[in-house]
């Protein structure tokens, strides 16, 4: 009763001033590969965020606007990428723009948006230096946030899985050739020198290469015992599939990527067992997780009812309610001021991967921190919990560490 | 040992992947002295159309072949008549090249909008599981396209030596007046070896897709690696398709072994710059003189 109050208000406030603009919607950019092989990410991304939408808007909206959702597929190409930059900033006068699966796409779309001063929303691209291309002092502010597991988190992960709870001694490294694998091979071998390891082998790939004999062999050769992985979803198929050819079977333990359906699918039993960091499993174990399930196959129906890529999705989708939540806090449309706003966001946003409480400072772009992803697996073509104490405690929101806390470089323990 | 047999077995597998590619190339450069830079999209359309039939319409594999062969005829002729044919007939040197291009981009939006953007499993007809060869691993599928290059190879040749048709192609491509003055419809003659190119490229399609990965992009790298191919071995010999296939196949996995998997691409370049230079019509082609 008293938000439709409320709205009355704001309405006849309207109609009484003559902005005609205020029923003017919000455009939000949405960019992303659709087409590719990074295309599930970029799908469910996109879907993630334009359910976020819809439920936003049929709530009203956001200051009494509707948001509006500017689609553009970037194709996971850099150049494309910064084309769309271009457009959505000068044609479409975007508010903000959400996306960004591949790092490298990010990296060189993102200086567009910070001269303009227009907020970026990372909801996928994990690559460390994503948020720390236009930091302080040289840059005063930042424009460009992150709601993923970068890959500072995700690599010291991975080895602690590794070397610590499996006990594995040798391991390998093999990784694709873009700046998404090879920014995330120098992570996986700074955390593994942290543990005094060296990988007994490192290797690398082209996108679309069929053939891994010779990466493998190497790896057989110099004795691993598990199988580091940063690459996406049909190349580490063909790792898994190269695998069997070979009569040879270890652990495949890698970046989040090895959870993307094109990985599943197209390696099959060879897939089976594979465990990479999460920040959300379909598994409708709260409220918040359950309706977002619910609504996401009702409204998209992917196959087997088996999102895609479900981080992709949800963090698409918590991406949203924290730009609305900033937007609605400033006030405003302006570029500053809802990057004020996102550094000190005032109401907890409850998203379903985490509950954002101060997600943001003015020096900390990044809402993940390494207590919050957990372990999954590839059981029987999805991916569930790896450990069952994570299943157990799935409803337990981990909420982010603050600064004092981080201090003390825990990675992955909780 | 071991591991040597093992990155030859390999290298012969991907040779041969390539190799049933390359044959398209040669197909129609046999008669027209034109390319279908398309290649690769022919072989994409030819694993997704197999693709349909067997996962969706759960046709036998064998029996999708021959449906398969169909529309990669269907196909092949559509290109040459929408692309090719008016570059001919105006005699360009270069038209059909931006126009197979061109067509070859259509063909992946197009199936894009079909198949969706994502790479797709096609289901393997044999089983999966390695067998051991003198102490290295083979898949059976692998064996498959080994066999069907080979098959391949041996009907161009027949084709071109023993039948009527086939010497009509090889008059047509020696010289094309001459051969039209001799009653030999010319025009026919090229589109037909358009439509056997991408037939060619069609079944390579479904033969190679459940070893790589289907899906409308599958097409773009190998049809380049095949070009390659078709470069080295020479493009109008059967034989130096095969050959040119095993070279580059095992330069490119023992490379990625002895030296740097980062440089496993570069060796079979450097080879096609060096056939290239020294013999341009290829290790096994014979050089037509051209006389003007």
């Amino acid at each position: 009763m008293k938000r439709r109050v409320h709205l009355t208000v704001l309405a006849s406030l309207m109609l009484a001033t003559g902005f005609s603009f205020a029923a003017d919607p919000i455009k939000v950019g949405v960019t992303g590969p659709y087409t590719g092989g990074s295309s599930s990410m970029g799908v469910s991304m996109r879907d993630g965020v334009k359910l976020a939408i819809n439920e936003i808007n049929k709530a009203g909206g956001v200051l009494g606007r509707q948001l509006l959702a500017v689609e553009r597929d970037d194709e996971a190409k850099n150049e494309r990428g910064v084309q769309i930059a271009q457009e959505l900033i000068n044609k479409e006068q975007v508010v903000a723009t959400l996306g960004f699966i591949n790092t490298g796409v990010a990296l060189a779309s993102q200086r567009f948006y910070q001269e303009a001063k227009i907020p970026v929303f990372n909801n996928v691209a994990t690559g460390s230096i994503v948020t720390q291309q236009f930091k302080a002092p040289e840059f005063p502010d930042n424009y460009i946030f992150r709601n993923a597991a970068h890959d500072s988190i995700q690599a010291p992960m991975i080895v602690e899985e590794a070397i610590v709870r499996r006990n594995f001694k040798k391991v390998a490294i093999l990784a694709d050739s873009t700046n998404y694998g090879q920014l995330g091979r120098e992570d996986l071998e700074k955390a593994l020198a942290a543990k005094n390891v060296k990988a007994v082998a490192v290797e690398k790939f082209n996108i679309k290469d069929v053939d891994m004999t010779a990466q493998l062999l190497k790896a057989k050769e110099a004795g691993a015992e598990v199988v580091l992985t940063y690459a996406i979803g049909p190349e580490l198929a063909q790792i898994a599939n190269g695998m069997t050819k070979l009569g040879w079977k270890v652990p495949m333990i890698g970046s989040w990527t090895l959870s993307m359906a094109n990985f599943i699918d197209n390696a099959g039993p060879g897939g089976e067992g594979a465990r990479m960091p999460q920040t959300f499993i379909q598994e409708p174990n709260t409220v918040k997780r359950k309706t977002f399930i619910e609504a996401y196959l009702k409204t998209f129906k992917p196959k087997n009812n088996r999102i895609d890529s479900p981080v992709s999705a949800a963090q698409g989708y918590d991406s949203v309610y924290l730009l609305a939540a900033a937007i609605k806090q400033a006030g405003s449309t302006e570029g500053p001021k809802v990057r004020e706003a996102l550094e000190n966001l005032q109401t907890k946003v409850e998203g379903v991967v985490t509950t954002y409480d101060k997600p943001f400072t003015h020096d900390d772009h990044e809402a993940i921190t390494a207590n919050i992803p957990i372990f999954g697996e590839v059981k029987g073509s999805k991916v569930v919990y790896a450990y069952e104490e994570d299943r157990v405690k799935g409803a337990d929101i981990r909420t982010k560490v603050k600064k004092a806390a981080t201090a003390d470089k825990q990675p992955a323990k909780k | 040992m071991e591991i040597f047999l093992q990155l030859v077995y390999s290298g012969i597998a991907l040779g041969m992947i390539y190799a049933v590619i390359a044959f398209g190339y040669q197909l129609t450069f046999a008669t027209s002295d034109t390319l279908n830079f398309g290649q690769g999209d022919a072989l994409m359309l030819g694993a997704l159309v197999g693709l349909t039939l067997v996962d969706r319409m759960g046709l036998n594999y064998w029996l999708a072949l021959p449906v398969v062969g169909l529309f990669g005829m269907v196909q092949g002729a559509f290109v040459e008549r929408i692309g090719v044919r008016p570059a001919i007939k105006i005699k360009s040197e270069f038209g059909w090249i931006m126009s197979t291009i061109a067509l070859g981009i259509i063909f992946k939006n197009v199936a894009e909008n079909i198949w969706g953007r994502d790479d797709l499993k096609f289901p393997s007809p044999l089983p999966e599981s390695p067998l051991k060869v003198f102490g290295a691993n083979v898949l059976p599928m692998e064996l498959l396209v080994i066999g069907g290059a080979l098959l391949m190879m041996l009907a161009v040749e027949f084709f071109n030596r023993k039948t009527i048709y086939g010497k009509a192609v090889v008059a047509t491509f020696n010289d094309r007046d001459a051969a039209k003055l001799m009653g030999i419809n010319t025009g026919l003659v090229i589109t037909f070896s358009y439509a056997l190119s991408s037939m060619s490229a069609s079944f390579a399609g479904v033969l190679i897709a459940p070893l790589t990965l289907t899906g409308a992009t599958m097409g773009s790298v190998l049809g380049l690696k095949a070009f390659a191919v078709a470069i080295i071995g020479g493009l109008t010999s059967g034989m130096g398709i095969i050959v040119g296939g095993i070279i580059l196949g095992i330069a490119e996995t023992t490379t990625g072994f002895y030296i740097s998997t980062g440089y496993k691409d570069v060796p079979g370049l450097v080879l096609l710059l060096f056939v290239l230079a020294v013999k341009p019509a290829g290790l096994f082609g014979k050089s037509a003189i051209k006389k003007v």
